[in-house]
């Protein structure tokens, strides 16, 4: 048993430890309830971006593997939308709950009404939430998504109407870019914590078919490949806000959470990670436990931002 | 809400051997062996390149709940599959598994024909066990693009399939063989027949009930079609690059003709084929 205190505070959700899931990248918790405990292991679980209405996703093939662990997918925030997910998880998310671990619901939308209206129903069926996250840096939309985060202006502009529709934390997840002038613009706009990386766009060419391998030319590359890239951008974020970040991008091990947290993370999501090694969050915790324990702290918030350079 | 029963196992290697052109037999012990029902797959971990992180979804053919193994066919078709073929006897790795929604029982009495195409051997090879157990008789049609591409041994056990212990309940059940090519045994060229001429062949003569398949998409397509036209139910097995392979990433969609998608994983692989968009 750890020694260090391993509590976190991401913008005002609670943590008993900085471990975090990557939307998307989780199911919504309960498709891993046959590796462990969720509700007794984690710091929190972020679900599925959701909508207001339901919302079909891209077509097939939405995943391909690329060489030098990554892999690619255009899965297009494919959801049952924010009253049929409460319908179906509201009562295992809420057991969440219960065993300590907090549950953050992502927004999702095509436009600064459709998060306002996501966040609408979510305040009215949603009681579990623990907080929010609006997601304006999904690559694999048309409308909104990415598009709707490209600019200090447009992050700032969906971050405030959201605002004024919750009392409970919001946390923004950020596209991998501008994130130091992005990030200020939307402290500015009230955030209470930023999440980033979303998956760095790329493209990956059948060259038999000169086909794309995936259903659009473009997709969001994941995975250990993209690790050095996120860490690199929670620090430049790190440097240029007061509130706090959660770091996502590449997390497989223990070390690589360190690194996040030494370059300014306070919390750190597991994503493609957990498709791949779905009980690997155990595992991560008590690695990253050992290493803050040798690094002779009491606190892992000692930690956060701690890198030297 | 049901929570997930699928788990991560560690599995040992029995035997692995190469039973046909390309085309591999592995005998695994493993805890998962008494938990999977025919027609769910695994997600197996292939060690020795961290370059691949994602995990091969097999299928199986047989799972022998008493002895705790698990015995699978595989073509060597990539960088994964080939790694696989290279892992020896006492290699071990991890699975995830039960993964997935399995065969059914036919809804209604009567013969069932079972429909392979290439590498969707394997579970049809599973199918037909669970039918001899239930004593439901069955034909089966396994096409391959060449003769050396069929697993003989494989093939020639589907006879002996619930008629072991003498009291024969399937006499007349016919194993035929197809190939793309009209290579024979023989080494002469005989007929170029796709399974899907196999199939047309039997529905000439027996009358069928239920219809089960799994091949490549194109052959099933025909299939479903085929069993449709005759008004006979038909369940094919799916296949999808999956990321997870138990619902938690959505990279596995299936398009549904009542529209919207299904995920091959955790609502499949095994679909009623009148379902499916093809
Ligand atoms: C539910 C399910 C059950 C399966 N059961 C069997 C089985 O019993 N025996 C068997 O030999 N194969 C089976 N497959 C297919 C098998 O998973 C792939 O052949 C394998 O993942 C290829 O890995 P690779 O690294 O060798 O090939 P790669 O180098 O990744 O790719 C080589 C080729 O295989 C194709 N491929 C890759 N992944 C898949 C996939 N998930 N499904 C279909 N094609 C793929 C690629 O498009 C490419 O053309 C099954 C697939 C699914 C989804
Ligand atoms: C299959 C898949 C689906 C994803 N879906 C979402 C999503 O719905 N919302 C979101 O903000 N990010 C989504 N992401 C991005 C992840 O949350 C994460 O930001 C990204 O994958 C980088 O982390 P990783 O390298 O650890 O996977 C998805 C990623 C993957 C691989
Ligand atoms: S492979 Fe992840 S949901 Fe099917």
């Amino acid at each position: 048993m750890s020694t260090v205190s391993m509590a976190v505070d991401l913008g005002g959700i609670k943590m008993r430890n900085p471990l975090n899931t990557a939307s998307g990248t989780f199911g919504n918790g309960w498709q891993f309830e046959g590796f462990y405990d969720v509700g007794a292991t984690l710091g929190a679980i972020t679900c599925k971006g959701l909508a207001a209405e339901p919302w079909a996703g891209n077509p097939a093939p939405r995943l391909a593997e690329l060489r030098g662990a990554a892999i690619m997918n255009s899965v297009g925030l494919q959801n049952p939308g924010v009253r049929g997910f409460v319908e179906t998880y509201g009562e295992y998310l809420q057991g969440l709950r219960d065993k300590g671990c907090q549950v953050i619901c992502q927004v999702a939308g095509h436009s600064v009404e459709e998060y306002v209206r996501a966040t609408e129903l979510y305040e009215e069926l949603a009681p579990f939430a623990s907080g929010f996250e609006i997601n304006i840096s999904c690559p694999n939309i048309a409308k909104g998504g990415a598009a709707m985060g490209a600019t200090p202006e447009g992050a700032a502009e969906v971050m405030r109407a959201v605002r004024d529709r919750t009392e409970r934390p919001i946390l923004v997840k950020m596209a991998p870019h501008d994130v130091a002038e992005i990030g200020r613009a939307l402290e500015s706009a009230g955030a209470d914590a930023l999440s980033l990386i979303n998956t760095i766009p790329g493209m990956t060419i059948d060259v038999h078919t000169r086909k794309s391998r995936l259903s659009r030319p473009t997709a969001g590359v994941s995975g250990p490949a993209i690790h050095a890239i996120a860490v690199r951008m929670v620090w430049e974020c790190a440097q240029a806000v007061a509130i706090p970040l959660c770091g996502i991008g590449g997390v497989a091990t223990g070390e690589d959470a360190a690194e996040m947290i030494l370059a300014g993370a306070t919390a750190v999501s597991i994503g493609t990670a957990n498709m791949v090694d779905p009980s690997c969050a155990p595992r991560i915790l008590a690695e990253l436990e050992d290493w803050a324990e040798s690094q002779g702290v009491n606190d892992i918030n000692e930690l956060i931002g701690a890198f030297e350079c | 809400m049901d929570l997930s029963t699928t788990s991560l196992h560690d599995f040992t290697v029995v035997t692995n051997e190469c039973v046909a052109d390309g085309i591999w037999r592995m005998r695994l012990s493993s805890t998962v062996a008494p938990l999977i029902e025919p027609g769910q797959f695994v997600n197996i971990a292939v060690p020795g390149d961290g370059s691949h992180i994602l995990r091969i979804p097999l299928s199986f053919k047989r799972a022998d709940a008493e002895a705790g193994t698990l015995e699978l066919l595989y073509a060597t078709v990539g960088e994964g599959t080939r790694r696989l073929s290279a892992m020896r006897e006492g290699d071990k790795s991890t699975l995830v598994g039960p993964c997935g929604n399995g065969w059914r029982l036919p809804q209604e009495p009567g013969r069932a024909l079972l429909v392979a195409g290439g590498i969707g051997l394997p579970p049809i090879l599973a199918a037909a066990r669970m039918l001899a157990s239930e004593r439901v008789g069955f034909d089966v049609v396994i096409g391959a693009r060449t003769y050396a591409m069929h697993v003989l041994p494989d093939a020639e056990e589907v006879l002996g399939y619930g008629q072991a212990d003498g009291a024969e309940y399937d006499p007349d059940r016919r194993v035929i063989l197809t190939t793309d090519d009209g290579t024979t045994a023989s080494g002469e060229l005989g007929r170029k027949a796709y399974a899907t001429d196999g199939m047309s062949d039997l529905m000439a003569e027996r009358a069928y009930s239920q219809v089960y398949t799994c091949g490549p998409t194109i052959m099933m397509a025909s299939v479903a079609h085929m069993a449709a036209e005759h008004g006979i139910a038909c369940q094919a097995s799916l296949e999808r690059m999956m990321g997870c392979g138990f619902g938690a990433c959505s990279c596995c969609n299936v398009e549904l003709v009542r529209g919207g998608y299904a995920l091959c994983c955790q609502d499949g692989p095994v679909f009623d084929a009148t379902e499916v968009v093809w």
